[in-house]
């Protein structure tokens, strides 16, 4: 177990190594980084300049150790752009992603769970045909244009919910509702046919047997069985939540991850580039590394293989 | 009715939840732009928000009139050149800082010659590289002693040179440089002027609130304020920008599309105006073969690529309101800008002919860089595939087509430029036909004209030397100025705002009806 745990660390950290090294490169070989900082109206002496500034003109090695260097002691640089610490940054923007997702999440889970123990406990019906309509719709409908209808419906319209911005906790209601909805589909049809295949199994059908509530054998003895496959689904849709999403963080004018990611690319942001990069993957890596142990730990057979 | 009651209570609690609305009934002008700010320091930033917050929160030496381009006294009130390279002036009495500091000589010379310094990292240095230094006379007096004759001077004294209390830049924090070593950011300090907005506060990237200076000095060109407070907030979708304005939440946007522009016209609470920018879009075309050798080294292929395009069609109808045709490599309201030059009309056949003669009866396929608003080149595209070339459209990023373009790598490029908001010839023509990387004509004469224009004092013969390049410009066909960019404004209908043709917004002027 110890030889497996290590070795699972040190795929880690040659994982997050090489992620450093693909971003650095990719933000480096995209185009001169001088030139868009410098901006349009700039002439070949002010590009030169921010050039020698940010040190641009060293050989892209020597940046790399000089970043990576720096990153190892805590320290992840400046935006040249917003004028603050890297880490500052990151810490303004990613409480915002994390409130949007985890709403988000959670809409998702209470739409669709109820929508799939319904529709399994009634397939074929009305019931069952309205959960399946709502599922293609989740899948068809691109987000920005569920997004645009919602601020359409209940921001212009009905004037019940402000449009953008992140001040308060209402600012949140339609973003959530709206990146939530593109996760629903999956969970929805997860959970239909995991209630579905339990509510066949045997355990279930002696639940009944013994005069149970018809709702505690739906939940205690059904739910709580079809929801372990919904449980990692979620989890992997709220990893794709936290790093952002750019599209509803941008129609909303939600300053969060997604959104600072994009801006920081078009002009150019290196430092918060490669640092958001930097994160994402590190969360990624010890999620996976997480998973990785617990499985170990629940299953003897892939510790010992 | 118990459900009732509970719904309303939930949607008040939503309601009250809200931040305070924009408008004339809270006295507060909310403007909101796509772009995020840098720094709201000018001097380290290059946008037009940047401008348009320090035209309302500082002073200049000098002002010019966006009405009628006439510069007039702030800071300066009076100022005569000793000699070609010393331009001293008379400063105002009595004036203060929003920190309550006086205003005096040693504010200017600091503020200038901090940013003249080669190592002050300024972004645009054309704004103060003229500038050897700048010296104390008496309280109120200074002389600026310039690198050569600058007859640009008053230009770059006027709205793009904010003047800061004496120690200002002394507040940069210092911070992580390359290599180890730390440098001074100097952008990051707040600006602290004397005009008649102060800053309240600044979220960067994300707003920016300025407060009405109730002891704005009396007999400033720019007038008192009336509004109490101007907001700035980044809304990167024009869709929400829209949903905004039409709701109350923000009162003020621009750059609004044509197709969202014809339906807040029917709204009777929105005014929608349009007006042309600063902005020009033309064709670089690689006339001086630095590409290697090409067919655009024949002049009638360059005067069939511009006898190939609608520009006409392409102005009023792609490009829209506000949009016209360009019809020099320069801006109209600039100075020294000629626009009595050879044009070439939209006649295919013509174009068809010229290529003809040149040797390429079937046209030739050459390669097309751009980097901005992808459909505008493409309509040039198509214009360019009707006679016969084939460009093969090759669109970038601009840090991504910038190395290409240094490398003589475009024969041709479709470029835009916005003169960084200068009004003087030398911000446009001048930039491309100095032999510098962006200068894909390399002529001698022209490059001459253009550089005697910079170093001229004399109006006329600045006028005449402009004349005699923008000329030649258009006879060769070097660059193609195909049209300037329109902007459309819409604002609500409370506001009594002015609409100038400098692409600023002039918030310190304006007033609710």
């Amino acid at each position: 177990m110890t030889y497996f745990i290590l070795k699972r660390i040190c795929v880690t950290f040659l994982v997050i190594a090489v992620t450093s090294v693909v971003a650095f490169l990719l933000v480096h070989l995209s185009g001169d980084p001088a030139a868009a900082m410098a901006g349009e109206g700039a002439t070949e002496s002010d590009i030169a300049a921010v050039r020698q500034l940010y040190g641009f003109d060293r050989p892209l090695i020597v940046q790399y150790f000089d970043w990576i260097g720096r990153v190892l002691q805590g320290e992840f640089g400046r935006s040249y752009y917003l004028r603050m610490d890297v880490a500052d940054v990151l810490a303004d923007h990613m409480p915002v992603t994390a409130t949007l997702g985890v709403l988000a999440l959670s809409f998702a889970l209470l739409l669709s769970i109820p929508l799939g123990v319904l529709a399994a406990l009634y397939p074929n019906t009305l019931i069952d045909r309205i959960a399946l309509w709502l599922a293609v719709a989740g899948q068809a409908l691109p987000s920005f244009v569920f997004a645009l209808g919602l601020m359409y419906i209940f921001g212009v319209y009905f004037r019940l919910l402000p449009i953008s911005g992140g001040a308060t906790w209402a600012h949140f209601i339609m973003p959530a509702i709206a990146l939530g909805y593109y996760a629903t589909p999956a969970i929805m049809r997860l959970t239909r046919s995991g209630m579905m295949d339990v509510l066949q199994s045997d355990h279930v059908r002696t639940a009944r047997a013994y005069g149970l509530a018809p709702w505690r054998v739906v939940v205690r003895h059904g739910l709580r069985h079809a929801i372990i496959p919904v449980v990692s689904l979620a989890a992997v849709q709220l990893g794709f939540m936290l790093g952002g999403s750019i599209v509803i963080e941008t129609i909303f004018s939600l300053k969060g991850l997604g959104y600072l990611a994009w801006e920081s690319i078009q002009r150019a942001d290196i430092e918060v580039i490669q640092a958001i990069l930097l994160v994402i993957a590190t969360a990624y890596a010890f999620l996976t590394l997480l998973a990785d142990l617990l499985n170990a730990v629940l299953d003897p057979r892939i510790r010992m293989s | 009715m118990r459900v009732k009651s509970a719904l309303w209570t939930i949607s008040f609690a939503v309601l009250a939840s809200f931040p305070a609305f924009a408008g004339k009934d809270n006295d507060a002008l909310i403007w909101a732009t796509a772009t995020e700010m840098d720094t709201p320091d000018l001097y380290y930033g290059n946008q037009r928000e940047a401008l348009i917050t320090a035209y309302a929160q500082c002073d200049s030496l000098l002002y010019r009139d966006p009405k009628t381009n006439e510069y007039l006294p702030l800071l300066a009130t009076s100022w005569r050149w000793l000699d070609d390279t010393t331009l001293e002036m008379e400063l105002r009495r009595g004036v203060k800082f929003h920190d309550g500091t006086d205003f005096d000589a040693q504010d200017v010379a600091d503020t200038l010659n901090h940013l003249a310094a080669p190592d002050s990292d300024m972004k645009i240095r054309v704004v103060v590289d003229w500038i050897k230094n700048v010296e104390v006379v008496d309280t109120h007096k200074i002389r600026i002693h310039t690198k050569g004759p600058t007859p640009a001077a008053f230009e770059y004294l006027s709205g793009t040179s904010p003047i800061y209390p004496s120690g200002h830049y002394q507040k940069a924090p210092e911070v992580p440089g390359a290599d180890g070593k730390t440098r001074r950011d100097w952008g990051a300090v707040l600006p602290v002027c004397t005009g008649p907005y102060k800053i309240e506060s600044y979220q960067p990237g994300q707003s920016l609130t300025l407060v009405k200076n109730p002891d704005y000095f009396e007999g400033s060109p720019k007038g008192k304020p009336t509004i109490g407070k101007i907001v700035y907030r980044t809304i990167k979708d024009t869709e929400t920008q829209v949903a905004e304005l039409v709701t109350g939440g923000v009162d003020w946007i621009w750059g609004v599309p044509p197709e969202n522009a014809d339906m807040l016209n029917t709204m009777p609470n929105i005014t929608v105006v349009s007006a042309p920018t600063m902005r020009m879009s033309f064709l670089a075309l690689d006339a001086a073969g630095r590409t290697g050798k090409n067919p655009l080294t024949d002049v009638r292929v360059r005067r069939a690529i511009a006898h190939a395009i609608d520009r006409e069609a392409i102005a009023k109808n792609l490009v829209g309101e506000g949009a016209a045709v360009q019809k020099s490599l320069c801006v109209p309201i600039q100075f020294g800008c000629e626009t009595d030059v050879v044009q070439y009309e939209y006649n295919p056949e013509k174009a068809k002919q010229l290529l003809a003669e040149a040797g390429y009866p079937n046209g030739f396929t050459v390669q097309f860089y751009a980097y901005r608003d992808r459909p505008y080149s493409e309509a040039v595209i198509n214009y360019l595939r009707a006679v016969g070339i084939n460009a093969e459209l090759q669109f970038l990023q601009w840090r991504a087509l910038r190395p290409l373009i240094v490398d003589n790598k475009t024969p041709i490029a479709h470029l835009t430029f916005g003169s960084n908001g200068m009004l003087d010839a030398s911000a446009s023509t001048g930039h491309y036909f100095q032999f510098s990387p962006d200068d894909y004509a390399r002529d001698e004469e022209v490059r001459d004209w253009l550089a005697k224009a910079e170093k001229t004092m004399d109006p006329a013969v600045r006028k005449e030397l402009y004349s005699k390049a923008l000329k030649k410009i258009a006879d060769q066909a070097y660059y193609l100025p195909l049209f300037i960019y329109g902007r459309t404004y819409a604002f609500t209908s409370d506001l009594d705002y002015p609409l100038t043709d400098d692409e600023m917004a002039h918030f310190y002027m304006a007033k609710w009806k």
